[in-house]
């Protein structure tokens, strides 16, 4: 096991960092006098940041590459970026993140074929990785490591031969993406394009099932290496998702050897990269839930599950064909995403529902003379809302990336085979538990009236702790198997997809409902005062799709019941049921099995998608005492897996106040 | 009829074959004194009070009319940190059968079965009956203390699945010294048990120094033989409950 080695020790103790230099280049300045475009500065940065990498080679360490310059230079101006910003819409940071590129035909062919294709731009990015690669090779050669310079004469040139050299290839690819500026820069259906490798060389006896276990996870840790300083949001949203098992082109499915290997890998490495992820259907047995639970039980969040009998024929349905649906993968955290042609941007937009509701409680609560009336008015502010997010994007615009352009079967600048845009949904149990509540005393019962209701939410219950606390612990809520509050949140769901019906985006693609939430649950969450619900002005929502974090609920199994009537062939954009856990569930094998058991029973019901986090609540208040103590605990946040002491108190709070279920 | 429960639990991993749900009966003729589930002693409704989440905003001393607060002095609706709470409710068999049906519904084959546990649900034995002629169609299990009457035991033993049953102590003056009760009738209702053939484990906390000594668990090994043991490590957090409900823990 590499856990404990000399090697592992010295990444996790971050003693790599000492060979790294940040530049201060101010190539910006530079590119704007000379009036280069976008594309030249992309590859010009890209030329001389791997000119200036120095290769490092650690003793053991058998998938090199890893980051020497920490920091990359702005190619623009602020001025000029400026510019661009006005006159285009900006998707986050501006570079391309969240796509899947072709890894298998890249290693199954070398850079050097594949050069014969590429544009200019792209030849010259090839260039500039094979002239670091034979850097590496001759530091390989200097410090005598035959076995290295085997295997850096024959990748990334010419096509691997062998699981070693596809490993080898792949961390030079992945490695080259990040370094050239995308993000997001996930690994796809690693066990599907890599299997054929380890196969071949399993049959011929050059790996026994342990000595291919301890390669992976040598090169599970290269993930590692260098993802401090790929910080999204949050140190750890780094879109490393690696996804495994599922169907292929022909119904069959994908686990094998490999897919076992890599949840083995993940569980003895114990790091937060990559980021594991399993498709699942109907058919899957049992005993892999048991298999995989062992890696929940971990500790890391993952593996993240997701549906196959839910996620491809709804893709289908939103035009997808089939081969490309059968194919899916995840995006940084759970957005689902075409490998290879997809140019989809999952995670454009945000769709607040509890703003829908607020705005509705205000302006149409006292006129609506029915539930229904009331329902409209809210449904009127989520078309709203979506009209106002679908105009706002207009003539998107992303930097140039040529590496990443060469990777990809489509021409990534004018577009791919697929240009969808995906639409998260935040606080879908705030929104549904207010309805609810709303539903129950302002129409049904009528024991509040319209106005004392909306006086008391304005003034953020002060005045009111008997309706604050029937609100809060007394009144149906998301998550406890009632159809009086479920179906409302099947209607919040479906009047999303409806507003996005038809809809033409501006890249000629259409738009998917969500049911993520990213960091949205913390930022819409902020944009309103109390909600009708009972929860308070700043108080956060839960996070994706999940039940409010002051719901009295019975247990897991009605939170998956709950959680799994809606109709998600309409909202596939991606975002899972999270459910914590308490560490003793998984204390013997017997818990261990019947954690798996609930997760098929989810996955069996219809559900879409779901990630399990195990949580220790006293260790994490620990953590926030003495965090010297907890380097290694790990918790997963909205769709990524984050170690706890380097998180801002926010989520760090966050994750404490959700509702861990016990034994 | 209807009978007094304190808890129903989702998702029981260690009760029993697969993910059942458990119902704790409220009420138990054995007072233990390193008992963690204080809430399942007493049949009456209790007050319990979550100390660490009081804000001492002095709101639940207000005057309400609540039937349920009236024994307590306090109002239990009214705390914005959900500080208070009434353990223990009165329900009727049919109701509470139905109920347990949504959850075993939705898991379907997965679904182990149901479990009464408490407090001591032979306890409310009649109760118990009825509530196992409801659900008769399920896998049942019992966790009990195995002290009542034989023919009670019996009559109720006879018609579930599976059986956990405690034998604590072996001494019988031990036994009483720190349970409350004589051990005679446990050990009456254990060699039914086995004699039944009825699938079972015994439990045996590991108290210590009470329970975990070598002469009391060789002295248990005698009396159960070759059924299968479970001995339970002792959990340091048993004693949290007490507090909330105004009691004094044992140990």
């Amino acid at each position: 096991m590499l856990n404990g080695s000399k090697l592992y020790n010295f990444i996790i103790n971050k003693e790599h960092h000492k060979y790294r230099h940040s530049v201060d280049w101010d190539l910006a300045s530079e590119y704007s006098e000379k009036n280069l475009s976008p594309i030249e500065r992309m590859i010009d940065r890209f030329e001389r940041v791997s000119n200036e990498e120095n290769p490092v080679i650690l003793p053991d360490e058998k998938i090199v590459f890893m980051r020497t310059v920490s920091n990359l230079p702005a190619i623009f101006t602020e001025k000029e970026w400026d510019e661009i910003k006005s006159s285009h819409y900006i998707h986050e940071l501006g570079f391309i993140s969240n796509l899947s590129p072709n890894y298998y035909d890249t290693i199954k062919v070398g850079l050097l074929e594949k050069r014969k294709s590429a544009d200019e731009y792209g030849k010259r990015s090839i260039d500039s990785i094979i002239a670091l690669s034979d850097r590496y090779l001759k530091e390989a050669q200097k410090q005598g490591r035959d076995d290295l310079v085997e295997v850096l004469s024959r990748v990334p040139r010419y096509s691997a031969r062998n699981f070693r050299e596809a490993l080898q290839f792949f961390r030079i690819i992945h490695y080259a993406l990040w370094l050239e500026g995308n993000y997001h820069n996930t690994v796809g259906r690693f066990d599907k394009y890599m299997y054929e490798y380890l196969k071949k060389d399993m049959d011929a006896g050059v790996y026994t099932e342990d000595t291919a276990l301890e390669l992976l996870e040598d090169f599970f840790l290269s993930f590692n290496k260098d993802s401090d300083i790929y910080v999204g949001v949050q140190q750890g949203d780094n879109g490393q998702s690696m996804m495994l098992g599922g169907m292929d082109e022909n119904g069959n499915e994908v686990f094998n050897l490999l897919s076992e290997l890599c949840l083995k890998a993940s569980c003895n490495n114990k790091l937060i990269d990559p980021k594991i992820n399993l498709r699942v259907c109907k058919n899957t047995p049992a005993e892999r839930y048991t298999e995989a639970t062992k890696l929940t039980k971990a500790g890391l969040g993952f593996p993240q599950y997701s549906n196959d009998d839910i996620v491809i024929p709804a893709l289908e349905s939103l035009g997808y064909e089939h081969n490309d649906a059968v194919n899916y993968t995840v995006a940084a955290c759970w957005e689902f995403i075409i490998p290879n042609v997809g140019a989809d941007v999952a995670n454009i937009a945000a769709l607040s529902y509890p703003k829908a509701v607020d705005t509705a409680f205000h302006t149409s609560l006292i006129s609506s003379e029915t539930y229904d009336e009331f329902f409209e008015a809210v449904k009127s502010e989520i078309f709203k809302e979506t009209e106002k997010i679908h105009n706002s994007i207009k003539n998107l615009w992303f930097v140039p990336s040529p590496f990443m352009n060469v990777l990809m079967d489509c021409d990534i600048y004018s577009g791919g085979k697929y240009n969808n845009f995906g639409i998260h949904g935040t606080g879908i149990a705030t929104a549904a538990d207010s309805l609810a509540a709303i539903k129950k005393y302002v129409f049904n019962e009528k024991s509040i009236s319209k106005e004392d209701y909306i006086k008391a939410v304005d003034d953020n219950f002060e005045n009111s702790p008997e309706l604050l606390h029937k609100l809060r612990f007394e009144s149906p809520k998301l998550g406890n198997n009632d159809d009086f509050v479920d179906t409302i949140a099947t209607a919040l769901l479906d009047a999303f997809a409806d507003s996005l019906e038809g809809k033409i985006n501006c890249r000629g693609g259409i738009y998917r409902a969500g049911t993520g939430s990213a960091m949205y649950y913390l930022w819409h969450a902020n944009e309103i005062g109390a909600s009708p619900d009972g929860r308070l002005s700043h108080e956060p929502f839960g996070t994706n799709f999940s039940v409010s974090l002051f719901a009295n609920v019975k247990g897991p199994v009605s939170v998956i019941a709950s959680m799994s009537k809606q109709h998600f062939n309409r909202a596939i954009n991606g975002g899972p049921l999270t459910l914590e856990f308490h560490q003793s569930l998984f204390s013997d094998d017997d818990g261990i099995v019947k954690v798996g058991a609930l997760v098929k029973n989810f996955i069996d019901r219809g559900g879409h998608q779901l990630q399990l986090n195990t949580v220790n609540l006293q260790m994490m208040k620990d953590a926030q005492i003495h965090p010297e103590n907890h380097k290694q605990l790990v918790v997963r946040i909205w769709g990524w897996s984050a170690y706890f002491i380097e998180l801002d108190r926010e989520y760090q709070n966050h994750v404490m106040a959700r509702q861990a279920y016990s034994v | 009829m209807s009978g007094t429960i304190f808890d129903i639990k989702e998702m029981a991993v260690h009760d029993g074959p697969g993910i059942r749900t458990t119902v704790f009966f409220k009420g138990c003729p054995l007072r233990c004194r390193w008992c963690h589930n204080p809430e399942g002693l007493s049949q009456k409704p209790q007050l319990m009070f979550k100390e660490n989440r009081c804000r001492h905003c002095g709101l639940c001393y207000k005057k309400c009319d609540h039937e349920e607060c009236k024994p307590f002095g306090r109002c239990v609706h009214i705390c914005p940190q959900n500080c208070l709470e009434i353990t223990g409710k009165t329900v009727e068999a049919a109701t509470l059968a139905d109920e347990l049906k949504d959850s075993a519904k939705v898991l379907g084959n997965t679904f182990g079965g149901f479990t009464f546990s408490g407090g001591e649900p032979l306890f409310q034995y009649k109760f118990l009956l009825e509530l196992i002629d409801k659900l008769k169609n399920y896998h049942l299990c019992i966790e009990t203390s195995g002290f009542a009457q034989n023919e009670v035991f019996k009559t109720v033993i006879d018609k579930l699945d599976f059986v956990i049953m405690d034998i604590k102590i072996a001494d019988n003056d031990l036994h009483k010294e720190f349970t409350g009760v004589d051990n005679t009738r446990i050990i009456e209702n254990y060699r039914y048990l086995k004699a039944s053939g009825k699938p079972h484990i015994i439990r045996t906390p590991l108290i210590p120094n009470i329970c975990d000594t070598e002469d009391n668990l060789s002295a248990i090994k005698k009396i159960i033989g070759e059924s299968p043991w479970e001995k339970l490590p002792y959990n340091s957090l048993a004693g949290a409950k007490y507090k909330m409900l105004g009691m004094e823990y044992g140990l």
